[in-house]
């Protein structure tokens, strides 16, 4: 399955790669188990892009070979058009990561984070890491692990944002911080580095954050792509019906262009792909009518797309 | 599963099903050359103790080992971290303490006590052999009980449980040797070994109490007051020079403190020997002395698993955390900075012991016992052969501590349980051959005339393993550009020139026709770290893009 995302107009930068990451086939197994199965990707130069998945659908491992942590079993993987397992330091350098452990080692004071971390990265900037540090309310002379699990991920965040990464890759970002901060704080600054020009890649499966602040959005489900598109393309592709039949059935009929059913006896909600006339006269056609049509959450359309409990069309 | 017992034995039989199949087929095996192949009456030749050690020996005491990790849930935790080894899941379980203790301890102490009540009577004993029936089946089950009882007790520093286990099971064996040295009569024993286990089952719930309701002690503010002090002078707070400065504070901070903390412990319960030998008792103050240059070394062994850990702050991890694994630094860096972590850690180790031991030297008094076997020393061999011969013995010390916190680096910086744990059942194995080996050759002079004959043969066979090792190794260095080619030429010449001067040294001072030089060649060569040390860049690669 090959998935290019929409390129936002980007042109030559100076000779930089358009992409900033390139998956082709890649492939990973555990045991058993198949991780990810032939992905492709590629993800252009600066815009937001959610990765979007339920547990162990593979957003992790996908970022993990990213990150050079995983070595590719069959396909290629390039950041920057570089192989980050050759190449961590040229990479890394241009990354800025928040991992969904929030791993960062609890002896250290927060001063000290700060300080440790400046020393790997040229671009650090001093007035900016203060200026994130006050921001987010971090005492420097407080321990790593007397913090709360929200100020955990803001140290984190501090450290994956102060050098203004070209790359930002966020792993869950959202475990750990409250609502409130989530939406103030994540989204600002995710804001913040898509304006610049950067790109930031965030997995997560609370798919109403992603549909906050991401430009493009990729499901992923079982290891492989089920969708990849522009967000604002996905929402326009998508409706949530509500449809009531004439008699009352326990399955809905097979209509062309409804991903999910959801319901019982006469009326029917359904998630659908394609244009309201179409869908309109589909269902005309089996003596139902549309009582109720509205624009599809990307949680729906998630569940429509990968959920396993989807009921399926029958003939009626 | 009716009840909590069944289901705590059901845990242990699935966890350790294959190791559990292979006891019994030994067992099997045992059984079937006693009662089915050996005729009646028949005479046995395993007198010979390598045959017996190889036979009955090393799998016994494998399974021992076996049993004692087994059944203290050892297999399963961190034997460094400060909280119990008692896995933390079973504490939310609807059963009181005693049942949480007594479960595992019964099952344990029943299956070391059946191993021995089993196989005594299925061993071919060597002749003339008076085996007794049941203390070495207490023995068996109150090591395991105690064993059992310390795993499980949470600590207040990281390492410490290694040191009281290892003492405190040593100690309930010394008594044992030395009963059977005098031939106590098995009552005696009987009474000493059977308290063990109810007194070991009082522990273990005390022990298990206290991790359950979370209660660890911490008594790493002891030594962190130092730490505090450092962290106010100002340079600490300038920016680092470079990515690997900056990297080996964090190696310096997360485990370089480790060992000289250990040694810091020891010492002043080593060196209040001195005050309680004085002058009169000099091969007291010289025996003190040795055992207080030998103590970095040994502890160097202990703190090795903190340095060794790829991930030392998580009790069930062997893998690389993301935070190190996404260090824009390169593998051979972050190893380098490790390496330079623990020359740091070792001087510092060395600084305590050179400055503590004139210092109880002078408070004891005994400052004359040792200037008098100085001049001794002098008097024989010559002032600057003496001063060379204890600075080469000095250096080795050092040299020998720094190689223990290194040599095993490679197996923990691999991430994979499986290199770590069959790293510990090899050495465990190969430990428990040393004593039949000792025997051996202490009995039998053949034996001893063979090792010596074998004497070239075993270092060169050494060598030409170490050397393949090491091809191998710098092969995939250089393949897998983890190094580069500059760094393995000034790797390989300065193992190279370290080696060519310990040989140089060893020719002066051992210029004999007794030994030749080829077989101190060989010995320099081996003294010299090469293969184990270059294969940490690889293993961490190996950790590090899995």
């Amino acid at each position: 399955m090959t998935i290019v995302a929409a390129d936002n107009g980007s042109v030559d930068r100076g000779g930089l790669p358009d992409s900033v990451i390139t998956v082709s086939e890649l492939t990973r197994r555990f045991g058993g188990t198949t991780a990810l199965d032939s992905v492709s990707l590629s993800l252009p130069r600066g815009a937001v892009y959610g990765l979007v998945g339920a547990n162990g659908a593979g957003k992790t491992t996908l970022i993990k070979h990213i990150l050079g942590l995983l070595r590719a079993e069959s396909g290629s993987v390039r950041i920057f058009g570089l192989d980050p397992v050759a190449d961590p330091v040229g990479v890394l350098s241009r990354i800025g990561y928040l991992s969904e452990e929030n791993d960062v080692p609890g002896w250290m004071r927060v001063g000290e984070l700060i300080r440790y971390s400046r020393a790997f990265y040229p671009a650090w900037s001093d007035a900016y890491a203060e200026e994130l540090r006050q921001a987010f309310a971090l005492d420097p002379s407080a321990k790593i692990k007397n913090l709360s699990k929200g100020q955990k991920a803001r140290a984190g965040l501090l450290i994956a944002l102060a050098h203004r990464p070209e790359l930002l890759v966020l792993d869950e970002p959202s475990s750990g911080l409250d609502p409130i901060v989530r939406r103030d704080i994540l989204g600002a600054i995710i804001r913040t580095i898509a304006d610049e020009g950067r790109t930031v890649l965030f997995s997560s499966h609370l798919l109403e954050e992603v549909e906050q602040v991401a430009d493009h959005v990729t499901m992923i489900s079982q290891g492989k792509i089920a969708l990849s598109a522009p967000l604002a393309v996905i929402k326009e592709s998508h409706r949530y019906l509500t449809v009531r039949f004439a008699e009352s059935g326990s399955q809905p009929p097979a209509v062309a262009g409804v991903l999910r059913w959801e319901g019982a006896g006469e009326e029917w909600m359904a998630v659908c792909r394609g244009g309201s006339d179409e869908l309109r006269a589909a269902v005309a056609g089996w003596g139902a009518r549309i009582v109720a049509e509205r624009v599809a959450s990307l949680d729906e359309i998630f569940v429509a797309h990968v959920g396993e409990t989807a009921v399926s069309g029958t003939e009626r | 599963m009716g009840s909590p017992a069944l289901a705590i034995a059901w845990e242990f039989r699935q966890r350790h099903r294959w190791g559990l199949i292979a006891l019994a087929g030994y067992l099997f095996a045992l059984a079937t050359i006693r009662l089915v192949i050996i005729t009646p009456g028949q005479a046995v030749n395993l007198d010979a103790p390598a045959h017996f050690a190889v036979v009955v020996v090393v799998p016994l005491t494998t399974t021992f080992m076996y049993f004692l990790a087994v059944f203290s849930f050892g297999l399963a935790g961190d034997v460094a971290a400060r909280q119990s080894m008692y896995p933390a899941r079973m504490f939310a379980l609807p059963v009181p303490t005693t049942a949480l203790v007594g479960w595992p301890m019964l099952y344990g102490t029943a299956a070391m006590a059946s191993l021995w009540l089993v196989s005594r009577p299925l061993i071919l004993w060597p002749s003339g052999f008076d085996i007794p029936v049941i203390w070495p089946a207490l023995l068996a089950a109150a090591l395991l009980a105690w064993a059992q009882a310390l795993t499980w007790m949470p600590y207040g520093l990281p390492g410490l449980r290694v040191i009281v286990a290892t003492l405190w099971l040593a100690a309930i064996d010394a008594v044992v040797l030395l009963a059977i040295h005098y031939k106590i009569r098995e009552a005696v024993m009987v009474a000493f070994l059977a308290p063990q286990i109810p007194l070991a089952y009082l522990a273990a719930c005390f022990a298990v109490a206290r991790a359950r309701r979370g209660d660890v002690p911490d008594w790493r503010g002891l030594f962190t007051r130092g730490g505090q002090i450092a962290d106010i002078v100002p340079r600490r707070r300038n920016r680092f020079p470079s990515t690997s400065g900056a990297q080996m504070w964090f190696e310096w901070r997360r485990h370089g403190r480790s060992l000289p903390a250990l040694v810091a412990m020891v010492l002043p319960f080593e060196l209040a020997m001195l005050f309680l030998a004085r002058r009169d008792t000099p091969a007291l103050v010289l025996y003190t002395l040795l055992g207080v240059l030998l103590t970095p070394p040994f502890m160097a062994a202990f703190a090795a698993a903190t340095v060794r850990k790829s991930n030392p702050h998580a009790r069930d991890s062997y893998g690389l955390t993301p935070f190190i694994a996404t260090r824009p630094s390169t593998s051979a860096s972050l190893i380098a900075a490790t390496l330079k972590a623990t020359v740091l850690s070792t001087l510092a180790a060395w600084l305590l012991v050179l400055v503590a031991i004139p210092l109880a030297l002078t408070l004891s008094g005994t400052w004359p016992v040792v200037t008098k076997r100085t001049s001794q020393m002098v008097e024989v061999v010559g002032t600057l052969r003496a001063t060379v011969i204890m600075l080469l013995v000095l250096s080795g010390l050092v040299a020998s501590t720094w190689k223990q916190l290194v040599k095993s680096l490679y197996i923990g910086l691999s991430g994979r349980e499986w290199v770590v744990k069959s790293s510990v059942f090899l050495t465990l194995s190969f430990l428990s051959m040393i004593g039949p080996a000792a025997q051996l050759l202490i009995e039998h002079r053949s034996a001893r005339v063979a090792l010596w004959n074998a004497v070239p043969w075993i270092p060169a066979v050494l060598v030409c393993a170490k050397m393949s090792a090491a091809a191998w190794v710098a092969t995939r260095l250089y393949r897998s550009r983890v190094l580069s080619d500059r760094t393995l030429i000034t790797g390989a010449a300065c193992w190279l020139a370290a080696v060519l001067a310990l040989y140089g040294l060893l020719v002066w001072l051992f210029s004999t026709p007794n030994l030749p030089h080829y077989f101190l060649a060989l010995v320099a060569i081996l003294a010299i770290p090469l293969a184990r040390l270059s294969a940490a860049p690889l293993a961490l690669e190996w950790n590090r893009h899995r």
